[in-house]
């Protein structure tokens, strides 16, 4: 029996779909995808709804065409500057008579944990359970456990409910059912930070177009996720202004010339702004476009330094950084980045197995979400629910919407 | 720029274009700390064709002033003393001796503006004084420096006071000291970054007198410069180039357009009102300004409102210099009890299909953060109707925002919008 599934982000730059075949024994194969260049957002949040809904159902159509399938439903990716973590706590006392730990005592744990709700047009997005604590000890499913108190805590994601609605319609708007909605962040460093990564602790850096996603997980578990409203966007922005060109212009010698630092060889390279050299091209110094990117690359990592603080630990990140993201393309900025956290900084790779075509930084976010959506994250003795007719779906309180 | 200035004004000190002669008078006021060393610098422009004043509550700041004309006021209350920032006391202070400054604005028609808006008497006073100029029927530039976006509180201030400002003067043109550190060599300092924004103030009043004031080859009357600046200034554009040679005018041209201060993309570049000021020598030709005008014209998307002068300067020689000041117009300035008669007719005689279908500006006390919807930040101040017009203000930051100039919100983070390039408010050198 195989299943399909579908995962949906809709990024600043490009909407992206991904359709995958999940066969027994959960291995996934990549079957339809599609990125179509998506003009109607800006720093990760929707400003021309219907700009995006027609380049998201375009790759949609297109991933589904290729795949020859339809898909019912999608994991579909959330970020934003409005998105705020938070842990949630929630406790039982172990009801049964012997002390042996029941699943209803765990469900009640859940309830009073997400009972909390987020202030009025706020909505959460996310809860990622922590490791389930059975008198203060970290358990991975003590159903059956002799004990007295069992502890849940969530790493509850919240954000702006408009924002979050306007996303979901867009995939209820091709009559797609959502499966989960899932932090940008925690998709893409389920894609490029294994188990074992996050157990040495790791911090994922995904550099946008449009926002940088962060996730820091310490002994496997997520520690912290923020989002910061700066991106690659960004870049192109600033040397549109200070080189007094057009965006498309920037973007283009972004691509081609960018890079972190600048270094000696730079200070007699001219570049043409246009390329072509018609009327209205005009050389700048290289050194100028290298010093404009630099500036603002070294002010993201520092705000990412401010944002975790004493989360930045070496010693507790054992796996140091992982960059990922299409801006992370930039050469030279793993070593200023490195440079401003104090913390070893690498390009993510991506697990072997997946096309070359696929295994780009650009695409961590939507192939962490087939991964993410795979992963069995409910409580011990929930059901997860696979519907046989070939679509997964999860339990509507783990939306929380 | 000096040099010129310098032979401008004293060719004007021969000439003796007495204001009187014109029936114009205009005046230079300077108002808190920064305001005062502005006008004093203008007066060893050989600035003295127009009355100078200067204005402030730091009594020894005023004593030390070269300016003709000096004001005190607020003494009661500081015995003397600056206002120690505070914006709320410079303006209190200032509306409870508005009879004392009103004195001073009788009879004037045009007045120059200038204020450091970090301050508590610039930032706090300077609206108060637009504001009292206009009921006396002036005509008001203002020339404000802003503080470096790094002094986080001071420049949170000057925005505010900004916001006020435009709400009062006919253009405001800000001088963000973030963008005059661009100007000047690559390890230009702070001092020099002041400067040049004394120089900025000289070319801007320079270009407006000059055409004003002074006969040259093509000229425009204060009346029609009043009518085509009577609107309230939206976003201000404020730039300049120079060029020598025989392809000089071009090269001005180009010049202008790479200017720090027009440091934005080119779809913010729109100016409603436009006021165009080329000076050269005597090569200067009929048919490259005109083509230059176009050019000018047609890069800054400027509607049937511009001023356009030119003048032959022989010292000169070879060189030309373009200074370009442009408004996108906003709805008419609120309403004063009583405007000029000379820029009343004038308004009422050219059918301005712009103003006439406007109601009375509300005033609404939406913080800059929350104001403007999407919709109205598109038109970018274009042909917007009056209620959503009348909803938001303009900032000096949004100048410099680039490419996401049309969101919303601004991207704050420990007060620094993060949308504003980090070169600009880092006070990194770009050498273009």
């Amino acid at each position: 029996m195989s299943k399909i599934i579908g995962a949906v982000e809709i990024g600043t730059s490009c909407a992206k779909a991904l359709v995958g075949e999940v066969t027994e024994g959960k291995s996934l194969n990549i079957v339809g995808k599609s990125v179509r260049k998506n003009e109607g957002m800006r720093k990760g949040e929707i400003v021309d709804f219907r700009k995006v809904a027609s380049s998201v159902h375009a790759a949609l159509e297109e991933a589904e065409k290729m795949s020859g399938t339809t898909v019912d439903s999608v994991y579909l990716a959330q970020t934003g500057a409005h998105i705020k973590g938070s842990f949630l706590r929630g406790s039982a006392n172990v009801a049964s008579p012997d002390g042996r730990v029941s699943v209803d005592d765990l469900q009640t744990a859940a309830n009073e944990a997400k009972r909390k709700q987020p202030a009025s047009g706020r909505s959460y997005v996310h809860h990622v359970r922590m490791p389930i604590q059975l008198d203060g000890r970290s358990v991975e499913d003590p159903v059956g456990m002799i004990g007295k108190k069992v502890e849940l805590i969530y790493w509850s994601i919240e954000g702006d409910e408009s924002a979050i609605r306007m996303n979901l319609d867009l995939a209820h708007n091709y009559g797609l059912e959502v499966a989960d909605l899932i932090l940008s962040s925690i998709a893409s460093s389920t894609m490029v930070a294994g188990p074992d990564l996050r157990r040495a602790g790791v911090l994922v850096i995904d550099l946008g177009a449009g926002v940088t996603d962060l996730a820091l997980y310490r002994n496997g578990n997520v520690a912290y996720t923020g989002v910061i409203p700066v991106g690659g966007d960004h870049l192109t922005g600033d040397l549109s202004m200070g080189l007094r060109v057009l965006e498309p212009y920037a973007e283009e010698l972004k691509l081609e010339y960018g890079k972190a630092q600048s270094d000696p060889s730079d200070a007699d390279q001219q570049l043409w702004i246009i390329g072509n050299k018609t009327i209205g091209d005009r050389k700048v110094p290289r050194k100028t476009m290298t010093d404009i990117i630099h500036v603002r690359v070294v002010e993201l990592f520092e705000i990412i330094s401010k944002e975790l603080g004493d989360l930045l630990d070496t010693s507790e990140l054992g796996a140091g950084v992982l960059l990922t993201g299409g801006a992370s393309r930039l050469p030279g900025i793993e070593q200023l980045a490195s440079k401003v956290l104090g913390v070893p900084v690498t390009k993510a790779n991506f697990p072997s197995g997946l096309g070359n075509e696929l295994a780009q930084p650009e695409n961590s976010t939507v192939l962490g979400l087939l991964h993410y959506g795979l992963e069995d994250h409910g409580l011990p003795g929930e059901q997860h629910k696979a519907v046989s007719s070939g679509f997964i779906k999860k339990l509507g309180g783990l939306i929380g919407i | 720029m000096n040099t010129n200035q310098e032979t401008f004004f004293e060719t004007n000190d021969n000439s003796n274009l007495n204001n009187n002669s014109f029936g114009i008078r205009a005046k230079v006021i300077g108002v808190g700390g920064a305001g005062i060393s502005l006008v004093d610098g203008l007066r060893f422009d050989n600035f003295d064709f127009v009355d100078n004043l200067i204005i402030d509550v730091d009594i020894k700041a005023v004593a030390d002033s070269l300016a003709s004309q000096k004001l005190t006021f607020g003494r009661r209350h500081t015995r003397g003393m600056g206002t120690g920032g505070d914006v709320n006391l410079g303006k209190r202070l200032a509306e409870e001796e508005k009879d004392k400054i009103r004195k001073e604005l009788e009879g004037v028609d045009l007045v120059f503006l200038l204020a450091g808006l970090g301050g508590g008497v610039g930032g706090g006073a300077a609206p108060v004084v637009a504001r009292l100029a206009r009921e006396h029927g002036a005509l008001v530039f203002a020339f404000t420096p802003l503080p470096f976006s790094w002094e986080k509180t001071r420049h949170a201030q000057a925005e505010e006071c900004l916001s006020e400002l435009r709400k009062h003067a006919n253009a405001v043109i800000p001088l963000p000291n973030d963008s005059l550190l661009q100007m000047g060599g690559e390890d230009s300092t702070a001092l020099e970054c002041f400067a040049e924004a004394g120089r900025n103030v000289s070319r801007g009043i320079a270009a407006i007198c000059n055409i004003v004031f002074k006969k040259g080859m093509i000229d425009v009357d204060f009346s029609y410069l009043r009518k085509v600046f009577s609107g309230r200034g939206g976003r201000t554009l404020f730039g300049y180039g120079k060029g020598s040679g025989k392809e000089g005018l071009r090269e001005a041209l180009r010049d202008l357009l790479v200017c720090p201060m027009l440091h934005m993309p080119d779809v913010s570049k729109a100016a409603d009102i436009l006021l165009i000021f080329i000076q050269g020598g005597t090569s200067l030709s009929m048919s490259g300004l005109q083509s230059v005008s176009k050019e000018i014209r047609d890069s800054f998307k400027a509607g049937e409102d511009v001023v356009f002068g030119a003048h032959v300067d022989e010292n000169l020689g070879e060189e030309v210099k373009i200074t370009i000041l442009g408004v996108t117009s906003l709805d008419p300035l609120v309403p004063t009890a009583d405007v000029a008669p000379v820029a009343q007719q004038v308004l009422e005689l050219g059918k301005n299909a712009k103003q006439s279908h406007r109601s009375k500006l509300e005033i609404t006390n939406t913080s800059p953060e929350k104001t403007s919807s999407m919709a109205t930040r598109k038109k970018r101040g274009r042909n917007i109707d009056n209620k959503e017009q009348n909803t938001f203000f303009f900032m000096e930051a949004e100048n410099q925002r680039g490419i996401f100039d049309d969101l919303p919100s601004r991207n704050m983070y420990e007060g620094e919008d993060l949308d504003v390039p980090s070169y600009l408010r880092r006070g990194v050198k770009i050498v273009i």
